[in-house]
This record gives structure tokens, sequence and C-alpha cells, in this order.
């Protein structure tokens, strides 16, 4: 992959009321690059990851991607131009079985989309050609997240946000979550919006800290872990 | 759900084209079929919005009456031939159907019920305080029937005619459901903002959606005209909104024999019960009551279910046998 | 001012006071029964016609005294609110989404009221009055004023000013608007979620019923009242906001005192216009309403 620019955010600033969410919040990611983003409970994360992927404007701020603006844009004009993200809490089509929510994924590229045979190589790595004629709602949690995967995947996004990609599972479910995402990176751009640090570790190779909507962190996970103001603020002196 | 075999449309629409023929000695029976028809048409167009996308127009019947009243107007006061009334009527129809709901596009669940509810409010008053095309709640009476090669189309001719416009109804909402349309209503249907986050233009297969169901409802409401003779507010209010919805949730929605197997079993009791409207009223709320809380899938919905469970109760006990094996 | 100004002005004045507290009541049932159980009732209109058509029987068949009719349809109404909801309401409690089916169920029981009246009270009376609950006149200068009236103005201002307080500072209203933001929370605290439902659902529709029996003595009325009524009444809590009940009693108020300039000049049909179109306003612009709950 080559290092195009995909996400380029400067002075990204949102308030809801009278509460201050994001406050002049810069980022670039590159592709082949895998960012991400860190950050306690109301820091600033969801808003920002809304704002990226459509559900919210910002207030002020310039929000390009592979260098169109796209900030007001939809959902799927977002998907259209290869930005897409996963949920916190996994959604899927619960009722249609695995084949069709699949089959709703590649409608947006129809015959410009994966052939058969790339779409099933895709199936077995993410373990659920087995599970094809099952409703999607009576899949374990880790096999709907992967499921949520491949469906971003076959739109052939330029880069997948994931939000919380790890949250709900096992333990052992994690470490494999990590594998795949390491194995992910390979196909396409990733975003990780995370909670726990491990993942953050072993996938990032350069992490943005949220505190209280603003960022005051951005570098590779080492120093991060190493920066004063993040321990102090979120991380605590244990992961010192 | 596996969609409907080629088979079993091809035996409903030649059976749907026999039975005018079968029930003309009966000027009753076949009136009764020819309303039937009518309203089938009028389900399957309800069944695409409730059943398919998932949400509940009300302002149906408003919509139909539009066609209605302008089919009397364009043919009565312009001259026109009928068959180039219904198209230009169920057309003015459709765009009125997009421009009442494009407002009501970002409204989900109730309140999308409520406010298409209130547009069919405003529309049952339009045609009641505007009469210099209605005729207000008197009605115009007196509709010819369609004009024919220089004669009239009227009795078993109508009804074969009526009933070809409905198995085509049939046959395009088959379509619609097998094609990538359809898959992106049932998206969005299923969970609207997931099918937008994976590239499916939500408004815009709404807007479509809209369209296509407003053109069922159009084309139903000109043949309503000409074949009752006689139109009014009534006859395209609230309660026969609820009545189309009822026949689709009741027969099965999202299904295409669901629609059939309502309005077959619910569009002849009014005409068999005649007079007493208020019973009417009494049975369709009560059905209306019995479908949501106990047969959420309807007749054809509870029948699948059934099925699936005792298929699956025989691959459970074949698995059974095999593990003592 | 001349006499005939004062007239109008004071009629017009009374007229909005009483319509608008019932109109105020009745849409403070209905929010409150949205807003706690997600149950919008579009046969509160019905709710609004028995009541008042039950109090008819009371006094013209059995020729008991308004008072007394109208304690009696209290009862009877409370009764049957716990039978609705023992019966129907609370087969969805824990569905999701529930909001659409209980707005078709309701459909369907307005449907159902709507028929059983046309097959009684349509054949019996065109129209329906009670006798005075309190007889004679009081004089505002010019301006006569029935005494049964200024009662049921009164006593509907008394229960909207009790009801405010009930819901600001009794603990059941705490609770209930514990439940109003946010259940899973409320269920959290200790809130018996099920039972604040129930109590709601009964209360709403008390009040609803209550509506209709001071709307009963104090004009006479057809039966065409049910739909201006659910009709107004969800206007009201649209634009009010679902679940405020504070908005309830403001637009309501609003509501009443339009109806009554209006009819000065037009038919009551002009501001059933009026409050579609205004609901409908809301609806596109700000689903929440203009008030929060």
């Amino acid at each position: 992959m080559s290092s195009e620019r995909l996400l380029n955010v400067s002075g990204l600033s949102k308030r809801f009321g009278g509460v201050v969410a994001l406050k002049n919040v810069d980022g670039v990611s590159v592709a082949g690059e895998t960012l991400g983003m860190i950050g306690p409970n109301g820091s600033g994360k969801t808003t920002f990851v809304n704002m990226v992927s459509g559900h919210i404007r910002p207030d002020a701020g310039t929000l390009q991607f592979a260098g169109i603006d796209i900030a007001g844009k939809t959902p799927h004009e977002l998907a259209e131009i290869g930005l897409c993200r996963t949920y916190q809490a996994v959604r899927v089509f619960s009722a249609l079985p695995v084949q069709q929510n699949i089959d709703n994924a590649r409608l947006l590229l129809a015959h410009r989309g994966l052939n058969s045979a790339e779409l099933k190589e895709l199936t077995e790595w993410l373990r659920l050609d087995t599970r094809l004629e099952a409703a999607a709602g009576s899949l374990t949690l880790f096999e709907q997240r992967r499921l949520e995967l491949l469906m971003r995947l076959v739109l052939k996004p330029k880069l997948i946000m994931l939000d919380e990609p790890v949250g709900g599972l096992a333990v052992t479910e994690v470490i494999e979550m990590i594998q795949l995402l390491k194995e992910l990176r390979a196909r396409c751009s990733i975003f990780v919006i995370e909670h726990t640090m491990r993942v953050i570790r072993e996938l990032a190779d350069r992490v943005m800290v949220l505190i209280a909507g603003e960022k005051v962190a951005d570098g590779p996970p080492a120093d991060i872990l190493r920066n004063k103001r993040v321990i102090d603020e979120y991380l605590g002196a244990r992961h010192a | 759900m596996k969609p409907v075999s080629d088979r079993a449309l091809w035996i409903f629409a030649a059976a749907a084209l026999a039975l005018p023929l079968i029930a003309d000695g009966n000027k009753f029976l076949a009136f009764v079929l020819g309303m039937t028809y009518i309203s089938l048409l009028w389900a399957t167009g309800m069944n695409l919005m409730y059943g398919y996308v998932g949400l509940m127009p009300l302002m149906f019947a408003g919509v139909a009456g539009i066609a209605g009243y302008a089919v009397v107007h364009l043919t009565r006061e312009l001259g026109w031939s009928f068959w180039v009334a219904m198209p230009v009527a169920t057309l003015m129809a459709a765009i009125a159907g997009v421009a009442l709901g494009l407002p009501s596009l970002r409204l989900k669940g109730f309140y999308f019920t409520l406010c298409s509810l209130v547009i069919q409010t405003v529309l049952t008053l339009a045609f009641i305080f505007f009469p210099t095309y209605t005729n207000g709640d008197t009605g115009i009476n007196q509709i010819a029937p369609p004009d024919w090669f220089g004669g009239r189309l009227s009795g078993l001719g109508l009804e074969l005619m009526i009933a070809l416009f409905t198995v085509a109804g049939i046959l395009i909402c088959a379509w619609i459901a097998r094609s990538p349309l359809g898959q992106r209503f049932v998206a969005i249907r299923e969970d609207d903002i997931l099918a937008e986050a994976i590239g499916i233009r939500v408004v815009r297969c709404k807007i479509i959606a809209f369209f296509i169901v407003s053109l069922y409802a159009g084309v139903g409401g000109c043949f309503y005209s000409v074949y009752i003779g006689f139109v009014s507010p009534r006859a395209f209010d609230v309660l026969v909104s609820m009545n189309i919805w009822l026949f689709v949730a009741f027969g099965g929605r999202g299904t295409i024999a669901g629609p059939i197997i309502g309005t077959a079993i619910l569009a002849p009791i009014p005409f068999l019960l005649q007079d007493l409207q208020a019973f009417k009223d009494i049975l369709s709320g009560v059905l209306i009551i019995v479908v949501t809380l106990l047969m959420p899938g309807g007749i054809y919905g509870a029948w699948l279910a059934r099925r699936r469970r005792v298929q699956q109760a025989g691959v459970d006990s074949a698995c059974v046998q095999e593990s003592r094996v | 001012m001349t006499d005939a100004q004062i007239l109008i002005l004071m009629s017009t004045l009374s007229t909005g006071l009483i319509l608008g507290a019932i109109f105020a009541l009745v849409a403070a049932g209905v929010t409150i029964v949205y807003g706690c159980v997600w149950l919008p009732n579009a046969s509160n209109g019905q709710f609004f016609l028995l009541a008042s058509l039950a109090a008819w029987t009371f006094t013209a068949s059995f020729g008991w005294t308004s008072a007394a009719a109208a304690v009696g349809v209290l009862v009877l109404g409370t009764a049957l609110a716990y039978l609705l909801e023992w019966t129907l309401i609370r087969r969805l409690y824990d569905t999701p989404n529930r909001n659409v089916a209980y707005f078709v169920v309701t459909l369907g029981l307005t449907q159902i009221m709507t028929g059983m009246f046309s097959l009684t009270y349509a054949k019996w009376s065109d129209q329906f009055t009670l006798p005075p609950i309190v007889e004679g006149i009081t004089m505002f200068g010019p301006f006569p004023m029935p005494n049964n009236r200024l009662f049921v103005m009164g006593v509907s201002l008394l229960v909207l000013v009790l009801l405010f307080v009930l819901l600001r500072y009794h603990p059941y209203g705490r609770a209930l608007r514990a439940v109003f933001q946010n259940r899973e929370a409320a269920a959290l605290r200790g809130v018996n979620v099920r039972a604040i439902y129930r109590l709601s659902f009964v209360l709403g529709s008390v009040i609803i019923f209550l509506g209709g029996i001071l709307f009963a003595l104090a004009y006479s009325y057809d039966l065409t009242v049910a739909w201006t009524m659910s009709i107004t009444a969800f206007a009201i809590m649209i634009i009010g906001g679902p679940g405020s009940v504070v908005g309830a009693l403001v637009i309501g108020m609003t509501f009443g005192f339009t109806q009554a300039i209006v009819s000065i000049f037009a038919s009551p049909t002009a501001a059933t216009f009026s409050y579609l179109g205004a609901m409908l306003l809301i609806l596109l612009f700000r689903p929440s309403g203009l008030f929060k709950r």
C-alpha cells in the first residue's frame, strides 16, 4: 500500500448544549499504518468516531478522508469512498441468515466487488463458512464481531474504524481477535478505538490519546505509555 | 425465508384469471370477487411498504383517493379516455404520495405511523371540504365504466381487466422482492442504521418505495372508481387504510402469499355483513388487536414457523438416531 | 369597552380556561402513559367519550344526580383501567419497539369502541346533556356564568395543580419521572418498574375519564367529540413534548384559548386543521417537542 494520507482531521470541535465533547482535535492517518485511539469514558472517543463516520456534524474544524472533504457526508456516502466503521455494541441483521447479511454488504459494489473465490477465502479466514445458514442473531458474540468484519471487508474499504472490537469478549477470544486484527492489517488499514491497552499495544503503530475532549498525546505506543500526563490522568502508575 | 417459486406464481396467476369466468353467473359473487381483487392490489402495495420496508403508511387510502377522484375528473370534465386518465391520475397520486411522504422520511416507528395518520386525516378533510373537485361528503355517483373500443367495459370484461392488473401487480411485487432493491428494502426494515453504514442509500430507497407503493394505491383507486361507480371521502379514509393493513398483517407481512391469504379471507367479509357497518368496525378492531398481540407473522408466518419447527424436529430426531448407532 | 365587548371577552376567557384545562388534563393523561409505559393511546378520545356517555347513562337512565354519576364513572373507570392493564397492556411490557404495537392496538380499540357506540348511543340520542351539578348563575359584571361551568373550571384547575404537585413532590411522582427518563437506572435504584407502569396506565386513563366527565358536566356534546379529542390530545402531546406533563399543561391551555378565539370567527374544524398543521410541523422539525420531559 502506498503512503496515501487517509484520515486528515484538524481543529475538530463539538459541543452538546453546555458540554464540550471535542476541543480542537487534530489527527492524521496514513495508508498501511494502524492508528489507535484511547481515552477514559467521556473523553470524546465516541463523539470523534461518530463524527468521522457521518452520524454527527462537527461544529468547527476540517474533516478529510483520502483528500475529500467529508464533514456532513452520510454513512453511505462514506462507505462509497472507502471509509466504514464497526459498532461498540455489535450490529448485524439478527433476524436474517449470515449469508444474507453478507449479501446485503455486497449490494454496494455489486459486480465491482469481490468475486466468489475472494469471498470464499475471506469467509473461511474468518471461520464463518460453516455458519452461513444460521440466523445472525444466533451466533456467539465473537462470531458476530467476525461477521461485522466480513461485512466491512466486502465493501473493499480503504480504512475500517473499529469501535472497541474486543468489547464483551472472553480473554481467549480477545487474544484470537488481536491475532485476527493483525492479519486484517495486511488487507486494509485500520483505526482501533479501544479501552484495553493490550490491544492498542499489540496493534497500533501510533496512538492518539483523548482526555476530556482534547488530544493530549500522539505517538508510538511505547512513547504514550511513558507519557507523564497520560499516566497521571488515565492509565495510572501500574501501567508505567 | 425462501422466495416464492415461479411455479406457485404461475398457478396463482392462472387461478386468479380463471375465477371471474367461473363466478360470472352470480352477480353478487362476481362483485365480491372484483372488490377482492382491488383490495388485493392495494394489499400488495401496502405489503411492499409495511412488509418489506417496515413502515406503516396509513395515508395509503388517501393517496388512492387522489387517483380515484382525479380519474373521475379527467374522464368526466375533460372527456379523456379512461386508459389515458388512469396512468395520469396514478402518476399524480404517486407524485403526491412521494411529496407527502418526504417529510416523514426521517421519522421511524410510531412517529412515522402517527405522521402518516395525520396526513391521511388532512387528505380526508381535504376531500370533504374542497367540494369543487370532490363534491364533498355527498360524493360523486354514476361514474361510467371505462370506454372500450366504442363501447363500455363492464361486467365480466372489467373484472378480467382488474384481475389482470392485480396479477401483474403481484408478479411485479415478487420480482421486486427478489431484486437488489428488494434486498435493500429488507435490510432497511431490519436495521436502517446498519444498512446505511454498509453503503445502502436509505433515503433514496424509501423515496422509491413511496413512489412504487403509491402507484399501487393509485391504480387501485382508479379501478375502484369505475367498478363501484361511486366515490366519497369515506371510500378513502383511515378505516380503509387500516383494513388494507389488516389484510397484510393478518395474512403474513413480508411474503407474497401472506396478503393473498389475508385478503382472500377478510375482504369478502364486509360484503357478507352488508349493512352492519358497526359490526364491521368492531370485527376489524378485534382482528387488529388479535393480530398485533398474538400473530405478528400472520397466518402464513405462523404456518412457516410451524413447518420450520417440524423440519427441525425431524433433523433433531435423525441426529439422535444416528448417535444411537 | 362596551358591554358587548366585555361579554365576548369574558365568554372567550371562560371557554378558553375550561377547554384549556380539560385539554390539558386529557393530554397530561396521554403523555403520562406514553412517557412511562411507551404506550401512545390512539383511543384516548374514545375513553373520554365513554366517560361522558356513562355519566349521561347514569343521569338519564338511572336518574342519579350528576354528582353521583361523576363519582360512579370514576370508580368504574378505575376498575376498567386496571382490567385493561391486566388483560391487554401488560403483555407488551417486555417487547422492544412496543410503541408501534401499542399504537396499532389502540387504533383497533378505537374502531371497536366507535362501533359499539354507533350500535348503542348513536341510536338513543343525537345530543347528550347532563343536568347541572350546581344550579344557578353568577354574574361577573354583565357576563352571566352558569355555576356548573364555574364548578368544572374550578375542579379542572384544581386537579391540574394537584397533578403537578404529585409529580413534582410525591415519591410516586419522582419514581414516575425516574422511569420516564431512564428505566434501567430507575430499576437499579429499586423502583418497581412494572408496578409503576401499571399505576401510570391507570392514573393516565383515569385522568382522561375525569376529563370526559368534566366536559360532560359543562357542555352538551355528540359522538364526534371522541375523534376531535383524540387528535387534539395527540397534537398537544407531540407539540408539548411526549412525556412532558408541563408541556401538556402549557400547550393544552394554549389550544383551549386558540379554540375559544377561533370559534368566534370560524367553525371548530378550522381549529382542528390548525392543530393538525402544528403537529405536522413539530413532527418534521422538532420531534422531541417544545418541552423536555
